[in-house]
């Protein structure tokens, strides 16, 4: 990944003198307050609470968190793809529709009031999304060719029977894979190839933002690679922006140009990729990062985060972290932190060991300098 | 390594093979015969855990299978306590106490109709235990692997559960018939980040504290690097390299391995691009000569024309691959292992 992709992602913030020279990039994508309710009334649990974050065109935004954090429930909130019992209860997203075919001009739409017709417009020509369950998702009576035929027809209906043939080959072999996969079964095809499919589905009408659900979490870490080598080649062909959903953050910090953590439906943690790898400001990002054993380095006994997530609908009071951190106060069990701009380059962070005048009692794990700030940002 | 400083194996098994026959789709349903285990020597040790690491499809959980008889080898030897085993036969309820296996998913290996309680008395009471006493004994293997207080777990339904203390009440279940051997086939695998480390933490108390031998299968080859005391890569149903400690993950020979390492995300050293080999599968598995010669970087002549021997690369360190043939140490063959009591002390 390029250094000034990693420049651009914050440009919004222009804290830093390197991104004021790059022009503004164009966000796709524009979260304001966004939350998800599952019930209404009383008895309503927050699963998303009030989210804020952009995804700049072609670029990766990362998701990362554990399960029950949110991080699906966000992405299937603003794509409108859930059902009852959960509601959008607040926010916008605001969509940048690219030029179409029909009109060539960009138009902001948000997602969160947009109707059926507006929706189905959108929906695979302009956002896709590539689901965790490859077996799952693809329909499983019917052959691989019958699934591009599908979308075709639904999308394009002046394509002709041979169009839709040629172009769901093409489709194949971007993806590395041969067209004769076209009159297999789901079932036929290896975990890697289903993945395949449905990354070749989603890139089937060329769409502004996709969205990746955990897609390689199924697979083991050979067919992840090769995933993951074929998004990237993808994306620099077609410079599509990604946010990709996962919970293996070392993954994210090699894909994502800038990351997102989100616990207990809030994020509490926003920087760029390398940042928050190699200077971690929030105890719950830093607990998610031991959690992995190295690859290097002596072996030691890692304890990764005590407890397990709490339940949405008894949600701790003040921080929903504080019963499980290591560093909580007095301050962290009486208010909620609010997520906030740090003092480094488009960092944000929602901890109350951050707040301007108990920088005293900051851990000296939770204040390494970050690596755009020690050289500059021109990557590490 | 002498073999003073290496405890005395539980479980060994000795050329164990399993071959199942097939019909290939595509192919116009040809027969042909997978070696899903192929091979297969290695000794559990009372107190290690050893480690399976490979890509799907290696053959790695039909070795749990096999090992714990629930899969019959085509061939091939298997010793408990240095006992043979009849291999072919039956399993024992004897050797199922000595030998249990925790599956990858728990909600799928227990019983969804019937409480924790259900789940845990029945194999004590299959193996005997007095009913007085299933009680105490279930909450004692709860205790075991710290769910506590005990009482608030034996009435839950196993959907009332997290996955992580699912997974910790299926060893549980596995540990309360007291079995010398655990197999555990990817138990972290389908399991949350933060509990992943809990699990593995767990799995090593065991194993410090009451010797349990434990096979650790997996395909996170970082796990088993933090884990285990020896680690075996497995292709297509071979062990192709295998060391006691991290070498094999510090210094890997094998281009499989190599090819694994490189494969996984790593910040620290990211690689621009490994190389697409394309997967594991009976189109890419190379039925003569080395199975890995269709993937491999490196192939020679001579890989694709015969099968390398395990050559000796380090201490305690194997490489089934030409590349070391010049390597001065000759592979050595596993013993086959002494009986109780022979010249050795052994642990009870």
């Amino acid at each position: 990944m390029s250094t000034d992709a990693v420049e651009q992602v914050v440009a919004d913030e222009a804290t830093s003198p390197e991104s004021i020279a790059t022009a503004a990039p164009t966000p796709v994508l524009q979260l304001q307050d966004f939350c998800v309710d599952y019930g209404v009334g009383a008895r309503a649990v927050r699963a998303v609470d009030r989210v804020n974050l952009r995804v700049d065109r072609s670029k990766v935004l990362g998701v990362a968190g554990e399960s029950g954090s949110g991080k699906s429930t966000l992405v299937y909130g603003f794509t409108r793809l859930l059902r009852a019992p959960a509601v959008i209860s607040g926010g916008s997203a605001l969509f940048t529709a690219g030029p179409s075919r029909e009109d060539s001009g960009e138009e902001l739409i948000d997602l969160v009031g947009a109707d059926e017709a507006t929706l189905r417009r959108l929906r695979w020509t302009q956002i896709s999304v590539v689901l965790q369950s490859a077996l799952n998702a693809l329909n499983p009576v019917v052959r691989v060719g019958t699934l591009f035929d599908a979308v075709y027809r639904a999308h394009r209906s002046d394509m002709s029977r041979a169009e839709r043939r040629a172009r769901s080959v093409e489709l194949l072999s971007l993806v590395g894979l041969n067209e004769d996969r076209l009159q297999r079964f789901p079932h036929e095809l290896s975990g890697g190839q289903r993945q395949r499919i449905m990354i070749a589905l989603a890139l089937a009408l060329d769409p502004s933002l996709v969205i990746m659900d955990e897609p390689t979490t199924a697979l083991d870490v050979v067919t992840q690679r090769e995933i993951l080598n074929k998004l990237a080649e993808l994306r620099a062909r077609f410079g599509f922006a990604m946010i990709f959903i996962t919970h293996d953050l070392s993954l994210l910090v090699e894909l994502a140009d800038e990351i997102v953590v989100m616990y207990a439906g809030r994020l509490v943690e926003r920087a760029r990729a390398r940042d928050l790898y190699e200077s971690p400001r929030h105890p719950y990002t830093l607990g998610l990062l031991n959690s992995f054993p190295p690859m290097h380095g002596a072996r030691h006994e890692l304890t990764g985060i005590p407890g397990s997530p709490p339940d949405l609908s008894q949600l701790p009071s003040g921080c929903a972290f504080q019963p499980r951190c290591p560093y909580a106060m007095d301050r962290c069990a009486r208010e909620q932190p609010p997520l906030a701009p740090l003092d480094e380059a488009g960092r944000y962070v929602a901890c109350w060991l951050h707040v301007a005048g108990e920088h005293a009692t900051v851990p000296v794990e939770l204040r390494r300098a970050a690596p755009s700030s020690r050289d500059g940002g021109s990557g590490a | 390594m002498s073999d003073a400083d290496v405890p005395v194996s539980v479980l060994q098994s000795r050329h164990l093979t399993r071959h199942f026959r097939v019909r290939v789709a595509g192919q116009g349903w040809r027969r042909r015969v997978v070696h899903a285990v192929d091979d297969v020597s290695l000794d559990l040790r009372a107190g290690e855990v050893t480690a399976v690491v490979g890509e799907s499809g290696s053959g790695k959980s039909v070795l749990a299978r096999v090992l714990a008889r629930i899969i019959a080898p085509t061939s091939g030897e298997l010793y408990l306590h240095g006992e043979p085993v009849a291999a072919t036969s039956r399993r024992t309820l004897a050797y199922a106490s000595d030998v249990q296996l925790v599956l990858q998913d728990p909600f799928g290996s227990m019983n969804p109709v019937h409480q924790i309680r259900h789940n845990l008395e029945r194999p004590l009471m299959i193996h005997g235990a007095a009913r007085q006493e299933v009680r105490a004994l279930s909450e004692a293997a709860l205790r075991r692997v710290s769910l506590e207080p005990p009482e608030r777990f034996l009435d839950r339904y196993p959907h009332e559960l997290s996955g992580g203390q699912l997974q910790r009440v299926s060893i549980a279940r596995a540990l309360c018939v007291r079995p010398k051997v655990l197999l555990a086939d990817e138990p972290i695998s389908m399991l949350d980040v933060s509990v992943r480390l809990g699990v593995l933490n767990l799995l090593r108390g065991l194993c410090d504290d009451e010797h349990l031998a434990i096979l650790y299968i997996t395909h996170d080859i970082a796990s088993a690097r933090y884990l285990a005391e020896e680690i075996i890569v497995m292709y297509a149903g071979q062990v192709v390299e295998q060391s006691r400690g991290t070498a094999l993950v510090d210094d890997p020979t094998h281009p499989y391995t190599q090819l694994l390492i490189a494969s996984v995300p790593d910040p620290v050293n990211p690689v621009a691009a490994a190389p697409d080999t394309g997967e594991q599968n009976l189109s890419t598995i190379a039925t003569q000569g080395c199975r890995f010669h269709p993937r491999c970087p490196r192939a020679m002549d001579i890989c694709r024309a015969q099968e390398p021997p395990a050559y000796l690369v380090g201490e305690a360190h194997t490489s089934k691959c030409w590349l070391y043939r010049d390597h001065p140490g000759a592979p050595v063959e596993l013993a086959i292992p002494r009986r109780r009591g022979e010249g050795v002390t052994t642990m009870t």
